[in-house]
């Protein structure tokens, strides 16, 4: 009896070694997460300050074992991403684990744009980085692109990416691909923010305030620092709600209780 | 007579040729003092942003900044531990030492930081005084606003008796000044009482994972609360004439 208890008690020990040793390797899982989309995602260069990618402050979050690889661009679609060699060196450097967070359509929806991508193809792209994404044991995260600041006469806000945001939710379905749906939380948050208190959102400057925009500036589609930090902001809240293996990478600030 | 002449006006030429071909720029360092609203943070309290931070980010390589202001720092404390002397002794002619303090100064609560008024002004002196004797340019700049409005919606002074000594030894010492003070007031005027609060560390609970149970400060800045002082000190630059205006970055492709 006391010789089983002894057995019982060293097999449990033996177990409970075994099940943390495993947790603290899958703890420890170096993972990157890449980044790719347009201008609304991309880092800047400093002479482009204040405007502001909402994948420069995603960067902030995340404990050491991962490294956020933001390769969004500026004017890029789904298709010119592709055609401009952007996209298989991704492929080629996806380990298992890793992350794909795709965000298109700006530029794919323009029909006047040289980046233009007729529905057909943005969908055909988009499953492009899915399954391959995929086929290396990645785990690709579809994201509806991010809302502009456009609203109609009664201060309410539009959508202006209906089409393509129904093409990204449409692949996410078909693929079963976890899904953000930024457009829709994005022109939420946008139009809390109002007509007005909005452009604080988006890169508006008065001329004079900004040497890197002497003569001032009103952009309605690229983001200021807090506007790219919200956006950030339910990019992440999102991942935590999808239960995302990725959820358990974000840090954890144990913050002291304020007065 | 001619060949002098001729010989000076060789002089003459070659040296507006030089002054053409030869950079231009001299190599200069803003050295930065204050406290935690011009401090360096680590990305670990993002979106927490010492106005110091995007400042740096507008000028040309001719310009480097050394930002040695720390949080929680009177000018008392930041002499005493021993963080003034050694800028001193590397500053060089036509460094520039940015000073922004008052926020500890005044705060009578802390006796581990808190400066008597007739101490804070010794401390400036000191600051302007040592700068100057190795040829480098004092800019004193009063303390950033707290974001603070009366029942009327009017923002209100928060460093009064500081913010002034400030402006008496700038005027004493004939230094230029940059009075962030009273810019920022102006800025938060316009921002509203309801909107400034986008430039402070104002977050909800659950809004960001770096600070899970939300943070309600209005002394210290987000990333663009931070940005939009920077863009008020160096408008303070261009004010006061200061060379080194010349060394900011315009985008003229933006006008």
């Amino acid at each position: 009896m006391k010789k089983i208890k002894y057995k019982t008690s060293l097999n449990i020990c033996l177990l409970s070694t075994i099940v943390l040793t495993l947790f603290a390797f899958q703890q420890k899982q170096k993972i990157t997460v890449y980044l790719i989309g347009d201008s609304t995602m991309a880092d800047k260069e400093v002479i482009a300050y204040p405007e502001t990618g909402w994948g420069m402050p995603f960067h902030y979050f995340f404990d050491s074992t991962v490294t956020v690889d933001n390769r969004a661009k500026n004017g890029r679609s789904t298709r010119t991403f592709i055609e401009e060699g952007r996209w298989q060196p991704v492929v080629n450097n996806l380990h298992e684990g890793d992350y794909v967070l795709i965000q298109f359509g700006h530029n794919d929806e323009v029909p006047t744009k040289r980046s233009y991508t007729k529905p057909v193809d943005f969908t055909a792209n988009l499953e492009k980085f899915v399954t391959e994404s995929r086929s290396k044991n990645a785990i690709p995260v579809l994201i509806t692109p991010v809302a502009r600041r456009k609203f109609d006469s009664t201060g309410k806000i539009e959508e202006t990416h209906a089409e393509y945001t129904q093409l990204v939710k449409d692949v996410a379905k078909k693929l079963n691909v976890p899904l953000i749906d930024l457009d829709m939380e994005s022109q939420e948050l946008v139009q809390q923010f109002g007509p007005d208190d909005s452009k604080y959102l988006y890169n508006y400057l008065n001329p004079g305030e900004n040497p890197h925009y002497p003569g001032g500036h009103a952009d309605d589609t690229h983001f200021s620092e807090l506007g790219a930090r919200k956006m950030a902001e339910i990019v992440l809240n999102d991942i935590e709600k999808l239960n995302l293996g990725l959820a358990s990478h974000i840090r954890v600030v144990h913050q002291k209780e304020k007065k | 007579m001619t060949k002098i002449k001729l010989k000076y006006g060789l002089f003459v030429g070659l040296l507006a040729l030089l002054s053409f071909t030869l950079p231009v720029k001299k190599q200069v360092t803003i050295w930065m003092i204050g406290d935690s609203t011009m401090c360096q943070y680590d990305s670990s309290r993002f979106p927490l942003t010492g106005w110091g931070m995007p400042f740096s980010e507008y000028f040309d390589s001719s310009v480097a900044i050394k930002n040695e202001a720390r949080g929680g720092r009177s000018t008392r404390t930041f002499i005493s531990e021993n963080r003034w002397q050694p800028i001193v002794d590397n500053l060089k002619e036509g460094d520039y030492v940015f000073i922004q303090f008052g926020h500890n100064d005044e705060a009578k609560s802390y006796p581990d930081r808190y400066t008597t008024p007739e101490d804070y002004k010794k401390n400036l002196i000191r600051f302007i005084t040592e700068s100057k004797d190795k040829n480098a340019i004092p800019v004193l700049i009063t303390p950033v606003s707290r974001r603070k409005f009366d029942a009327a919606g009017n923002a209100v002074e928060t460093h009064e008796v500081y913010s002034k000594i400030v402006r008496d030894v700038a005027g004493e010492y004939k230094v230029s000044l940059i009075d962030l003070d009273q810019m920022s007031i102006q800025l938060l005027q316009k921002f509203g009482e309801k909107n400034s609060a986008l430039l402070f560390m104002q977050l909800e609970p659950g809004e960001n994972p770096d600070y899970p149970l939300g943070i309600n400060d209005n002394t210290h800045f987000d990333t663009y609360g931070a940005r939009h002082i920077a863009e008020l000190v160096l408008q303070g630059i261009k004010k006061n004439s200061l060379e080194l205006q010349d060394r900011i970055i315009e985008n003229k492709k933006k006008n």
